[in-house]
């Protein structure tokens, strides 16, 4: 085989979440207090492979799951959301930008080639979603927490030593991560986001001016709860407050392996061209 | 995290402007060595060098840096048809090249490639994460590779301390990557072996012994200095090269 990478064209084709094991954030159990380990520099340690539990698919309904994966409908999740603030479950978007995500998201099951969700070109996922889409890996040398992506082995290397970040000018698929320890909590600031990821397959989208805020904190030796403050005022009419947890994955085994990506697929965008349509 | 290194680590770390400073710098001719007494490679690295373009001795072109090459002996010892098909890529590598799209290079060539790296290590574990293409190695220390056959564009990397000198072992790739864009080749049967070792806090010696009995008569050897990089704040930024002229397609925020 050239690669362990499908083609891919569609995250329907990245299925590895169950619209029926999908848990609504705002059930999760209370957190029970729980003191990690620590790393030799003195980290809590929180290293491993994880899987994101929610959805990829439509942050703000969790049916959307079942509906585009051909599972069976699960309508006990329609209209739940990960998003846990608004209280509505919604992205708040300025009427512009409402305006300007339609015709993609009605598009999403057959796009034009421009429409095509960015983590299927193999684009780096960006964050949020890049501990909300597959197999991850956290690992903790000293100074730093670096997270693997198993999706088109994306990578985001979170330094720990109180550096500023990098000039606005500079945009970064994965942004700019400046992190630190609350307590057991890591607290990582990401700036320098350029405006070409999503966060679902559903056209939810931000500008370069958006600033993410992520609290991750083991509530377990095998799970850990997430929650990421977006805000983006060219974008959105307030901040909003996406949450989600890991579970450690136990069957995957120790070692995250290569899953390239473009290098198989960078020809199927042809193959949504069709006469009429662009 | 600044609450765990001491003091004087400080002005260790303002020294050498390393990402990341282990315990044991004393002075600038001391190797830095991390707690359990190996060569402590973290930071950030550049290879300084045309070996992109060409691995071995090459004149100038508009566009090329001329190079001295970086071949031990400067021949790659190719079969018959090996050299026919390597005169063909080298007619042929504007396009045929793959890193004209942008492919992951594999190895040795991720190593040259014009673009930082940043090597994150641990007794168990050496993660080295690169700008160009976001490509990744994760090297697994005294640790066998899985069985094949497997093809991975960049390997599967086993490594080993030997003294000071960390050796990799690498298997499992692809037919479908070049050393340069020069259009030297291999087949999936390559076989690397790294060498990387320290010579002072600030240079690493890297070797890479190169075998593919499919392809060559004979085991053959690059050798380049690998420089780390000392600007303030320094970080790997990215070069997510398959998406130049691509992105911008579907809207932009009002101005």
């Amino acid at each position: 085989m050239r690669s362990r990478c499908p083609v891919l064209l569609f995250a329907l084709a990245l299925a590895s979440l169950i619209a029926g094991a999908a848990v609504d954030a705002r059930q999760q159990e209370p957190a029970k207090p729980y003191t990690p380990p620590r790393t030799p520099d003195g980290q809590p340690d929180i290293q491993g492979i994880y899987n994101p539990v929610g959805t990829f698919y439509n942050i703000e309904d969790l049916e959307y799951q079942s509906l585009y994966q051909n599972f069976k409908p699960n309508p006990s999740l329609r209209g739940k959301s990960l998003i846990i603030d608004p209280p509505d479950g919604k992205i708040p978007y300025q009427t512009w930008a409402a305006e300007k995500r339609k015709p993609i998201y009605q598009l999403h099951g057959d796009p034009t080639p421009q429409y095509v969700d960015p983590n299927a070109r193999c684009w780096p996922q960006g964050v949020p979603r890049h501990v909300n889409n597959r197999e991850f890996e956290i690992f903790q040398p000293p100074g730093y927490v670096v997270i693997f992506n198993m999706a088109h082995h994306t990578y985001r290397a979170i330094t720990l030593d109180g550096s500023p970040h990098i000039p606005e000018s500079v945009k970064l698929w994965m942004g700019d991560s400046r992190g630190r320890w609350e307590g057991n909590t890591l607290v990582v600031d990401v700036t320098n986001n350029n405006d070409q990821t999503w966060f679902d397959v559903m056209a939810s989208f931000h500008s370069d001016a958006m600033r993410v805020t992520e609290r991750m904190t083991p509530v377990s030796a095998d799970r850990i709860e997430y929650q990421a403050v977006i805000t983006d005022p060219k974008v959105y009419t307030r901040p909003w407050t996406f949450a989600i947890y890991f579970n450690r994955n136990k069957d995957y085994g120790s070692e995250l392996w290569e899953e390239a990506c473009v290098e198989s697929n960078d020809r199927n965008l042809e193959l949504l061209k069709r006469p009429g349509r662009n | 995290m600044n609450r765990c290194f001491p003091g004087w680590m400080t002005a260790a770390l303002a020294l050498v402007a390393a990402m990341s400073a282990p315990a044991g710098a004393q002075d600038a001719g001391t190797l830095l060595r991390t707690a359990d007494g190996k060569p402590d490679l973290s930071g950030i690295w550049q290879a300084v060098t045309s070996a992109n373009w060409n691995i071995q001795a090459h004149s100038a072109e508009n566009g090329v840096p001329a190079g001295l090459g970086v071949v031990d002996g400067d021949e790659i010892p190719y079969q018959p048809w090996a050299a026919a098909k390597k005169r063909e890529n080298f007619a042929n590598r504007a396009t045929a090249d793959p890193e004209s799209r942008c492919y992951l290079p594999g190895v040795p060539r991720i190593t040259y490639m014009p673009f930082p790296f940043q090597i994150f290590q641990t007794p168990g574990h050496i993660a080295i994460t690169y700008e160009y293409v976001h490509a990744v190695r994760r090297i697994f220390m005294n640790s066998p590779h899985p069985e094949g056959p497997i093809e991975w564009w960049m390997g599967d990397s086993r490594g080993r301390w030997e003294g000071d000198t960390l050796v990799v072992d690498v298997i499992h790739f692809t037919d479908q990557t070049w050393f340069d864009r020069a259009g030297n080749f291999h087949s999936e049967a390559l076989h690397v072996v790294e060498r990387y070792t320290p010579i002072t806090p600030y240079h690493v010696n890297y070797e890479a012994t190169i075998e593919d009995p499919k392809v060559f008569t004979r085991p053959w050897k690059v050798s380049l200095p690998l420089y780390r990089r000392l600007e303030k704040n320094l970080r790997v930024l990215d070069y997510e090269c398959y998406a130049f002229g691509l992105e911008r397609t579907w809207y932009r925020p009002p101005e």
